[in-house]
C-alpha cells in the first residue's frame, strides 16, 4: 500500500519539476530580457530590476537561478503581469476557480448523463436505441465547440432570451471574494438574497457548461458503451447467468462494477479536454477563467503572464489526473497482493 | 427417473451469412443418481451442450431447436424465460472449466457465494439471523468441499487463490442451491493430478452421498472409466455412441469410440512395450467445411458409399449408436 503511495508521488514530483523547469527557461525562451520575464518589472525601472536581480541571481549559474526562482514560486512571489501590473499569484488565484467551476459543472453534467446514455446504448446492443444513440454522439463529438457556444448565444440567448449572454453573475450582485467559487462565496458573504444570486449564477452558467458539456458526454457514452459491451460479454457474465439470476441482478451485481472499473482513469483523462474546451468556451462568453485571461495575456505579449498561466494549468492537470489514477489503483481488488496462504 | 431427456437437439449459428448446425440431432438422457459422462475431441461441441442446457448462450446469432428438451417431464424450450431461470436456479449447477474467470473478479468469493445460497431455506428464519445463517450455511458448504480456511477463503478475491481451491469453491457454490443435476464442464483442465483426484472424488461423494445427477464433460477417459456409469460420445456436433460404460468398454459399436478408447495407453493391456501409440490421422474439421451425412466419415477406417447419408441411430439393449457399419457386423 505504502510502497504505491510512494510511487505515485513520485511520478507526480518528477512530473512537477520538469513543468516548473520548462516554466523557468521560458523566461529565457521569451523575447526580452530574462528578468523582465521572470518578475514583469520593465528594465526601466532600474531601483526595482536591482532588487529583482539580487533576488533571483541573475549574474550566477542556471541551477542556483532556477533554485532561487523555485523559492520565489513557493513564497507566493510570482512576478508581475506587463498587462495590469497587479501580482501574478493574485491574479491567477482570482481565475482559476472560476475555470475549475466551470469545468467541475460540465464534468458532473456528462457523467450524469453519459454514463446512463452508455448502459442504455450496450444493453440495447445492435438494437435501433444504440444506433440512435451512437449516431446522436458521432454527431456531438463532431460539432467544433467555439461553433456550438456560437450557436447557443444566437439561438438561447438573443433569440429567445432565455439565458444571459455573458459573465458568471449579473452586476447586481457584489459578492466578496474569499474561495474563488462563486457558489461557496454566495454562502459565505453577508447579502440579502441569496437564493436569487444563486439562480443568476445558475442561469448565467448553463449555456456555457452545455456546450463544454456535449463532446465530454459524447465520449462518455461511446466509452461507457464499449465497457459494458465488452463486460456483458466475458466469461463471468455467462456464468452468473448460467446460475439462474436474473438479468436485473446480474447487471446490478456483478455488471456495473465492473463495467465501471475501466472507465474511470479514461474519465480523468478527459479531463484535460475538458479544461482545454473550456478555455474556449470561457472567450465566447467572457466567463472569467483562466482561459479568458491566459488568451487575454497571449494578446498583450504578457510573457510572465503566460508562464505563470501555463505552470498553474498544468500543475492542476497533473495533480488530478494522478490523484484520480491513485485512487482507482487503491479501489482496485485485481491489484491486491497475493495472500499466498495455503487454503 | 430421468432427469434431463433431450431427443434431436440441433443447434445452429449464423457464420458469414449462413446457418451452420454446430450441434447435429444431440440426444442425451441422464437419469437420476447417475454419472454420465460426455466424451469428445476438443471442438465437438461438448461445452456448447453445456450452455444450450443452461440457456447461457446469447440468444442473437444462434437458434435451437429440439424434438424434445425436457425437465422433469416439462418442456425447457417451450417455458417462459422466468420459469426457465428459476429451474436452472433450484435444480441445475454448473462447474466451468475455468474457475477463475467464471467468478467475479472485484467480489470478494464469501458475497458470491451467498448470492446463490438457496433462498426457501433462509426465508424462514428471522431477518436480523439471516446475515448470521447464511454465513454458517457457506461456511458448511465450504467444509463438505475440503476447504479448511475459510474465512480466509470467503474473503478473498478469485486471482488470490490458487486454481484447484477455486475449482473446489466452484464446486461449493455448485451444490449452494441444493441441484439434482450438476454439470461439470472439463473440471479438472489443466489440474495436476493430485488435485485432480481430489476433485473427482469429491464430485463422486457428492454423487453418492446427495444421489445428484452428474454430468460429467471431459476428454479425460481415464477419470471418466474410474466414476461414471454412463458414457455418451460426441464427434463434431453429433452423438456417435451412447451406452452403458462398461459394456461400451468391453464393445465398442462404432468405430470413433474404438479409436478414442485405443489412443489412451491405459485401457490396453495388450499393448506390447515399444510399439506405437494408435491414434486416428486428420483433425475434426472446421465448423465451414463440414462433411455431408456421418461427420466422420472423411476420418473413418471403414468408410463406404453409403456414409454421405446421416446413419439413423440403432439400439441393443441401452445401448444406442449411428453408424452404417459398426464394428461388430464384421461378416457385411
Amino acid at each position: 500500500m505504502s510502497n504505491v503511495f510512494v510511487r505515485y508521488f513520485n511520478l507526480m514530483l518528477i512530473t512537477l519539476v520538469i513543468l516548473s523547469l520548462f516554466s523557468f527557461f521560458l523566461a529565457y525562451l521569451f523575447p526580452g530580457h530574462p528578468i523582465e520575464n521572470l518578475t514583469g518589472v520593465r528594465l526601466a525601472d532600474i531601483s526595482q530590476l536591482e532588487n529583482s536581480e539580487f533576488k533571483y541571481r541573475s549574474g550566477e549559474s542556471m541551477l542556483v537561478q532556477y533554485w532561487h526562482y523555485m523559492s520565489a514560486l513557493f513564497e507566493g512571489n510570482w512576478g508581475k503581469s506587463f498587462n495590469s501590473g497587479l501580482p501574478l499569484y493574485d491574479e491567477i488565484t482570482n481565475v482559476l476557480p472560476a475555470s475549475i467551476e466551470l469545468s467541475s459543472y460540465a464534468l458532473f453534467l456528462s457523467v450524469l448523463v453519459g454514463i446512463p446514455l452508455g448502459f442504455l446504448a450496450a444493453m440495447k446492443h445492435h438494437k435501433f436505441t444504440d444506433y440512435s444513440l451512437l449516431s446522436v454522439s458521432v454527431l456531438g463529438y463532431s460539432i467544433p465547440v467555439f461553433w456550438l457556444a456560437l450557436l447557443v448565444i444566437l439561438i438561447f440567448s438573443l433569440q429567445l432570451g432565455w439565458f444571459p449572454l455573458s459573465g458568471r453573475i449579473s452586476l447586481f450582485y457584489e459578492i466578496p471574494k474569499v474561495t474563488g467559487f462563486i457558489m461557496l462565496d454566495i454562502f459565505l458573504s453577508e447579502i440579502e438574497d441569496k437564493q436569487a444570486a444563486v439562480n443568476n449564477v445558475i442561469r448565467h452558467s448553463i449555456l456555457p457548461t452545455l456546450s463544454i458539456a456535449l463532446v465530454t458526454t459524447t465520449l462518455i457514452i461511446r466509452i461507457t458503451r464499449r465497457s459494458v459491451i465488452e463486460t456483458m460479454n466475458t466469461e463471468f457474465i455467462q456464468a452468473a447467468f448460467a446460475r439462474g439470476l436474473s438479468t436485473r441482478q446480474v447487471l446490478f451485481r456483478h455488471g456495473i462494477r465492473n463495467a465501471l472499473m475501466p472507465i474511470f482513469p479514461l474519465l480523468a483523462m478527459q479531463f484535460t479536454t475538458l479544461l482545454t474546451n473550456a478555455m474556449i468556451v470561457e472567450t465566447i462568453f467572457s466567463w472569467p477563467g483562466i482561459g479568458n485571461w491566459l488568451i487575454q495575456a497571449i494578446y498583450h505579449q504578457d510573457y510572465p503572464a503566460i508562464r505563470a498561466g501555463m505552470l498553474a494549468v498544468s500543475a492542476l492537470v497533473v495533480i488530478f489526473t494522478m490523484s484520480i489514477d491513485l485512487t482507482i489503483r487503491l479501489m482496485d481488488p485485481k491489484r491486491r497482493r497475493l495472500k499466498r496462504a495455503a487454503i | 427417473m430421468v432427469l434431463l431427456d433431450i431427443k434431436n437437439l440441433t443447434l445452429e449459428i449464423e457464420l458469414s451469412g449462413e446457418w451452420v448446425k454446430t450441434l447435429d440431432k444431440i440426444n442425451l438422457v441422464i437419469h437420476e443418481g447417475e454419472i454420465h459422462a460426455l466424451v469428445g475431441e476438443s471442438g465437438s461441441g461438448k461445452s456448447l451442450i453445456v450452455k444450450a442446457i443452461v440457456g447461457a448462450l446469447p440468444n442473437k446469432r444462434w437458434r435451437i431447436t429440439a424434438d424434445r428438451m425436457t425437465w422433469l417431464g416439462q418442456d425447457m424450450l417451450a417455458m417462459s424465460a422466468l420459469s426457465r431461470r428459476k429451474l436452472i436456479r433450484n435444480d441445475i449447477s454448473v462447474i466451468f472449466q475455468n474457475p477463475i474467470g467464471s467468478l467475479d473478479p472485484i467480489l470478494p468469493l464469501g458475497k458470491q457465494l451467498k448470492e446463490v445460497l438457496d433462498i426457501g431455506k433462509i426465508r424462514k428464519s428471522w431477518f436480523w439471523k439471516k446475515k448470521q445463517q447464511k454465513h454458517k450455511m457457506a461456511v458448511d458448504l465450504l467444509h463438505r468441499v475440503g476447504i479448511k480456511n475459510h474465512e480466509l477463503c470467503l474473503s478473498s478475491f478469485p486471482h488470490q487463490i490458487s486454481n484447484d481451491v477455486l475449482q473446489k469453491f466452484m464446486i461449493a457454490m455448485a451444490l449452494a442451491s441444493g441441484p439434482k443435476l450438476i454439470i461439470a464442464d472439463d473440471p479438472t483442465r489443466g489440474m495436476e493430478v493430485n488435485a485432480k483426484t481430489q476433485i473427482l472424488k469429491l464430485l463422486s461423494r457428492v454423487n453418492q452421498v446427495r444421489n445428484t445427477s452428474i454430468l460429467f464433460v471431459s476428454h479425460d477417459l481415464l477419470a471418466i472409466s474410474s466414476m461414471a456409469h454412463f458414457m455418451t460420445v460426441l464427434y463434431c456436433g453429433q452423438t456417435v455412441e451412447t451406452g452403458e460404460l462398461k459394456k461400451l468398454r468391453k464393445r465398442a459399436f462404432h468405430p470413433y469410440t474404438q479409436a478414442l478408447l485405443d489412443s489412451a495407453p491405459s485401457f490396453r493391456k495388450d499393448l506390447p512395450p515399444k510399439s506405437k501409440l494408435s491414434s486416428l490421422p486428420g483433425t475434426i474439421p472446421t465448423l465451414h467445411h463440414l462433411p455431408i451425412g456421418c461427420r466422420f466419415g472423411p476420418r473413418c477406417p471403414r468408410a463406404r458409399k453409403e456414409c454421405v447419408t446421416t446413419p439413423a441411430v440403432r439400439k441393443i439393449h441401452n445401448h444406442y449408436y449411428s453408424c452404417h457399419f459398426p464394428l461388430h457386423w464384421e461378416g457385411k
